[in-house]
């Protein structure tokens, strides 16, 4: 088998593998799409929405509900690893690390951008504005493909720590800033009716986000997890 | 324990001398400026500080790469003491800001490209020493400390040119023109700013390096006591 297959193959075989698990325990998703859902009530009163939302005002509730939940999944998709060594078998394997980083940051990104596509026709229900569209679901798969790579790579930090998953917040969003802020723009530029090419400045910066933080995870996922 | 190093002295002595000339020329040779009084001073340590919290942030990263390459604790002393530094000079730059902001824009703090990603930059200087409080073993410690560094030197510039697509009020001093960076500032005040990045520049060397000497009889001390 070429390389390169042998290592898609890596890829795929991990992403099965959280598949599975998520479709036998049921753990991930529906956890992180209540929990994105609770956010989204919390804040409807605690800034006392208004069911009209403004464009802006639901671009940045849909992005922060959608970081937090992002959190949980990260969180849960590294700790799993941690249970009765499971983390070592990995290791142990004799395939490219980078390819575990691959496989691990493409299973959360499969789970995040799942929550997301529920919780947008929940979200239009809610404020009774259809924010379901192809720009939109284009700026949410590019928003979450920059958080979960990112977050991939320092939820293997934060799981070395002793203060174990609770780290991995403080160590995400300051670095995650730029992607939200980029999202935000862009959904807001959607949202309020504006054609996709007006926000092509925020989406240019949010395929850098992805493209950097990608390669920052390749480059240091093998360093993170050496013993 | 160890004499301190002569260079060191020398830096010590040098860094005093440079920030009491700054001091000196700012309260004595620099106008007061036209429309924004004496509190237009705060300008030469603000931005001296904020260069230096910027340049100690580069440090740190580019020292946690050090490290990463050579595997070798000198680079992680270095990218620790770098962010120790930086942190200081960052809160100076912060702090003496708002002192400026408060009478002149009539608000202590404003969501501008160069406050926020100064505040970012706190922030992410607080997450590293948390992340390093919460690892046991100097090894990994410095492993994952300059990982940290690194990445997130990378989102810096990425935060301030996202925020810098909003409009700002922040005032420019270095204006780019046709004919290169022209200076909004009259000579005398030239003179007291650059004074003054070279002294908060010479500051930033020395304690940096004295931190790096903690780190480096730290790590000898617990060496011995094994």
């Amino acid at each position: 088998m070429s390389p390169i297959l042998r290592y898609l193959r890596v890829i795929w075989q991990i992403i099965r593998k959280d598949i599975r698990l998520e479709w036998r325990g049921r753990q991930g998703v529906p956890v992180m799409l209540v929990f994105s859902l609770l956010v989204v009530f919390l804040f409807n009163f605690a800034l006392q929405l208004s069911p009209d939302l403004q464009a802006g005002l639901a671009a940045g509730l849909l992005w922060v509900s959608l970081a937090f939940a992002a959190t949980l999944g990260l969180n849960r998709s590294i700790s799993l690893e941690r249970e009765s060594g499971a983390l070592d078998g990995l290791l142990l394997a004799p395939v490219d690390r980078s390819a575990i980083f691959f496989g691990k940051s493409l299973s959360n990104f499969l789970f995040t951008s799942l929550v997301a596509l529920v919780l947008l026709p929940v979200f239009s229900l809610f404020y009774g504005n259809n924010i379901l569209n192809l720009s939109l679901i284009l700026i949410v798969l590019l928003g979450v493909g920059a958080t979960t790579s990112l977050g991939t790579l320092l939820a293997a930090l934060s799981i070395q720590t002793r203060t174990r998953d609770v780290l991995l917040p403080v160590l995400l969003y300051p670095l995650a800033l730029p992607i939200l802020i980029a999202a935000v723009e862009a959904s807001r530029g959607v949202l309020s009716g504006r054609a996709l090419s007006d926000s092509r400045n925020w989406i240019l910066l949010l395929l850098a986000c992805d493209v950097l933080f990608t390669a920052a995870g390749l480059m240091f996922f093998e360093t993170i997890l050496e013993e | 324990m160890p004499k301190k190093p002569p260079g060191l002295i020398i830096l010590d002595i040098l860094s005093l001398i440079g920030v009491l000339c700054a001091l000196g020329l700012i309260l004595f040779f620099t106008p007061v400026e036209a429309t924004m009084g004496p509190v237009q001073k705060v300008f030469y340590f603000h931005v001296a500080s904020a260069w230096a919290g910027m340049l100690s942030f580069i440090l740190a990263a580019a020292a946690g790469a050090g490290y990463l390459i050579t595997r070798r604790f000198s680079w992680d002393w270095l990218s620790l003491s770098a962010v120790e530094v930086g942190v200081i000079f960052g809160l100076i730059a912060i702090l003496s800001g708002m002192i400026w902001a408060r009478p002149i824009w009539n608000t202590w703090w404003v969501w501008d490209p160069r406050l926020t990603t100064t505040a970012i930059m706190e922030l992410i200087f607080g997450a590293y020493f948390i992340l390093r409080s919460g690892l046991n073993t100097p090894e990994a410690r410095a492993r994952l400390g300059a990982v940290y560094a690194v990445v997130s030197v990378a989102t810096v510039p990425l935060t301030f040119f996202s925020i810098r697509f909003f409009r700002t009020i922040h005032p420019v001093v270095i204006a780019g023109t046709s004919s290169g960076a022209a200076f909004n500032m009259s000579p005398r005040m030239l003179v007291a700013f650059f004074t003054s990045l070279a002294a908060f520049t010479i500051l930033l060397a020395d304690l940096v390096w004295n931190r790096f000497r903690l780190a480096k009889l730290k790590a000898t001390n617990q060496q011995e006591m094994q």
